[in-house]
């Protein structure tokens, strides 16, 4: 296992880069993100460990980064003051090349366009996602929930699907390809504490209070699955095509978990990152009716909150990064951890 | 930027409220599996007093010239006394038998006016064939559940004495008679569990053993005092049938529990049912008179009147076989109350499994794959009899006394029904 610490930083969320296979990004905050600076770690695997190519400071606590889908070298975050911030890291001055300020809160996500790739979302406390255009310092669109929103994703299949769940329990899905109308492009508000979907109902079925959803995660494989996950500790797989409730429930964790990711992989696999200082891995069964979902491997290794979690693409299959409240990233070998 | 101390605070009781749990586990409501169920909950519905009379041989024991309103007026009064509970305060009273004309329902009713019980206090009578004990405390568990009462009696009651006999079951219409399926119904229990035996390959050497075990069992109880918690004495009249004359008894054991009998002395005995047949008076349950009565509540009302929990009431389940096979009942029922409670066989420390005729107890323990150390820790209906209506109460006494005097929790009785059905309720001791 690699280990890098981001000293005085507390991690929020990390992500690899989709151009260079070694390249890590980190947003990282001081004092746990609740008030004070942050800053955004570049980070390279070398033959000598992680190395740290560039950081930039910023003004508050950062809590999300994407990576450009166009240009190798642009990187975004989203802060605690609400803006987003893209970045260069080719060029030498530690300042942003553009700043995208319209939200009132903070600015808890950010996610690229996978698809089209030439636009990116933000999702905010003050009850926003955004869509931008990283030429343009005005947002395309703002879809409101009313409700802070911890996470946003785009569909990585359909393009114009975009994803948001919120602390009022309910997974919000927009379809931009349809007219805006009076529902704002909304197709589907799923509340995410439902009963499960079984086959057989006659079964008492658990019910759960709503709580607070705090990330979720498209399938890399199967376009309609997503998983979402937030306080009450439960991850739960949805299919988009029944949306009555969720298809699997995934338990273990025994604190909330603050971010889900699929693997880019295999279709049924899962991280999670969780305030219980524990990395997950999760199969969900795939799909296949009957197929159990089962917790396959447990990372211990954080000693304070884990916050993120990002699979990487290149190389051997299998190998993650996750980052925490312990100032620890950690780079490991997922397949290491799992039994079974 | 303006405000930060109050962004900070905010951010802070964001992160706080994450981590607020409420103590409790993942699947907040679920209320499935083991832990689940051993649970305290002020909903629960609690047994907080449950006694039976005891058992006599029906015909000739000293219940026999007793009526069954009578018992079940004695059991009344015992359980007030016991229970010390307000009468006024019991909202509806179900009990279950099978023989009496009409149910029972009016001389019942009039058996809980005389016992003490205010008018205020519904009686109904209720008729699942064997059954019927176990569906009255459960109708009361459900109505206490539901909210339609706070605090009820579920009661059974047999006289087979003076009511065993043609009257208790009505002319069938030839309609009834023409359809295969529903004439079955009138096929007397002994004959038909006879030909379970033959079908399903019981032999007579496992049904004598098993009978004799439960005999066995059932002494060994009564010497030791077991049934002593469960079983209240009733004073009856009773006739003499050598001299004639009317006595005044009090009947305090089950009269049915015998010494001495074995496998061997029980292969003696004439088949009752078939010239080459396996069922004989010795394994199977015998006729018998008793009345038996629970006290049930939620635990919040328990707590608020001081009453003591003995256990309480998770689930039930009640299932349909075909009529000529319905001793296969409890192997039908059991899996589905357990699955409901969402506990597996393994989780159950004691079964009371109505032994209505060896051969279709032993068919249902093995194939359930039971442990049979668990199955009837103190005998059965082959020793201590089977008053039909009562038998269901009878079991809610003799599982939880047995339960918590060995310190385990899990329980779960259970009954095949004449005219096929099967009915199986988890209980947990505390």
């Amino acid at each position: 296992m690699l280990e890098f610490r981001t000293q005085g930083f507390q991690g929020y969320a990390v992500k690899y880069s989709p151009f260079f296979d070694n390249r890590l990004a980190v947003a990282a905050s001081a004092n746990y993100g609740l008030v004070g600076n942050g800053r955004l770690y570049v980070l390279e695997l070398t033959a000598n460990g992680i190395q740290c190519l560039k950081w930039y400071p910023t003004q508050d606590a950062l809590y999300d980064v994407a990576h450009s889908e166009v240009h190798s070298n642009h990187l975004l975050t989203s802060s605690g003051d609400g803006s987003l911030r893209l970045y260069d890291v080719s060029l030498a001055p530690e300042f942003p090349i553009a700043t995208f300020q319209e939200h009132s809160r903070e600015a808890f996500s950010c996610s690229w366009n996978l698809t089209s790739k030439a636009t990116f979302a933000s999702s905010s406390w003050d009850g926003n996602v955004k869509i931008w255009n990283p030429e343009r310092q005005q947002s395309l669109l703002t879809l409101p929930t009313h409700s802070c929103t911890y996470s946003t994703q785009w569909n990585p299949h359909t393009d114009g699907l975009l994803s948001a769940v919120c602390s009022d329990s309910h997974l919000r899905v927009w379809d931009l390809r349809t007219p805006a109308s009076a529902n704002n492009h909304l197709i589907l508000q799923i509340p995410i504490h439902s009963a499960p979907n079984t086959i057989n109902n006659a079964r008492l079925q658990p019910t759960f209070p709503p709580s607070e959803a705090l990330t979720h995660d498209w399938n890399k494989y199967r376009s309609e699955v997503l998983a979402t996950a937030g306080v009450d500790r439960i991850i739960r797989t949805f299919d988009i095509r029944q949306p009555k409730g969720p298809v699997q429930l995934l338990q273990g964790h025994t604190y909330a978990v603050r971010k889900v990711a699929w693997s880019p992989h295999l279709p049924d696999l899962l991280l999670s990152a969780s305030y219980d200082m524990t990395c997950r891995v999760w199969s969900d069964g795939g799909g296949a009716p009957g197929k159990p979902a089962a917790e396959l491997g447990n990372m211990g290794r954080h000693t304070e909150f884990a916050t993120g979690v990002d699979w990487c693409m290149f190389g051997n299959e299998g190998w993650a990064a996750t980052c925490g409240w312990d100032e620890r990233v950690c780079v490991w070998d997922v397949r290491a951890f799992m039994s079974g | 930027m303006t405000q930060a101390p109050d962004k900070a605070r905010e951010r802070l009781s964001q992160v706080s409220g994450h981590l607020a749990s409420d103590n409790q586990p993942a699947l907040p409501s679920s209320g499935l599996g083991k832990d689940a169920i051993l649970k305290k909950s002020p909903d629960d519905v609690v047994v907080t007093c449950a006694i039976r009379t005891p058992f006599t041989k029906g015909g000739k024991g000293p219940l026999k010239d007793t009526m069954g309103a009578d018992l079940l007026l004695y059991t009344f009064k015992n359980l007030l006394s016991r229970s010390k509970i307000d009468p006024s305060l019991v909202e509806d009273i179900a009990t279950g038998c099978v023989l009496a004309p009409g149910g029972g329902a009016t001389e019942f009713r009039a058996a809980a006016l005389a016992a003490g019980f205010p008018d205020s206090t519904a009686v109904k009578s209720l008729n699942r064939q064997c059954s019927s004990g176990l569906q009255a405390c459960v109708d009361i568990a459900n109505a206490i559940k539901s909210g339609m009462i706070e605090i009820g009696i579920g009661s059974g009651v047999e006289s087979m004495s003076t009511q065993y006999g043609p009257g208790a079951v009505t002319e069938f219409s030839e309609l009834l008679e023409n359809h295969m399926q529903a004439a079955n119904c009138k096929v007397p229990m002994g004959v038909l569990s006879e030909q379970m035996a033959k079908d399903k390959k019981v032999t007579r050497k496992d049904q004598d053993a098993f009978a004799a075990n439960s005999f066995q069992k059932a002494i060994k109880a009564q010497e030791q005092g077991l049934f002593d918690e469960e079983i209240m004495p009733v004073t009856v009249k009773y006739t003499d049938p050598k001299t004639e004359e009317e006595k005044t008894v009090t009947v305090t054991k089950d009269d049915g529990v015998r010494t001495g009998i074995t496998a061997e002395s029980l292969s003696k005995i004439r088949a009752a049912f078939a010239k080459d047949g396996t069922i004989h008076a010795g394994n199977a349950s015998q006729v018998s008179d008793g009345a038996a009565a629970v006290l049930l509540m939620k635990r919040s009302t328990a707590e608020r009147l001081g009453q003591p929990i003995l256990g309480k009431y998770v689930n039930a389940s009640v299932v349909g076989v075909p009529p000529l096979l319905m001793g296969i009942g409890p192997w039908k029922a059991i899996p589905v109350a357990l699955e409901k409670a969402g506990i597996s066989k393994d989780d159950v420390d004691i079964f009371e499994i109505n032994e209505a005729f060896a051969s279709q107890c032993v068919w249902c323990i093995k194939e359930l794959g039971l442990d049979e150390s668990k199955v009837n820790p103190k005998g059965g209906a082959i020793a201590f009899g089977h008053p039909l209506g009562c038998t269901g109460a009878r079991q809610v006494s003799t599982l939880l006394t047995e339960l918590r005097r060995t310190g385990q929790k899990v329980g779960v009785s259970s009954m095949c029904v004449g005219t096929g059905m099967g009915m199986a309720a988890v209980w947990v001791a505390e």
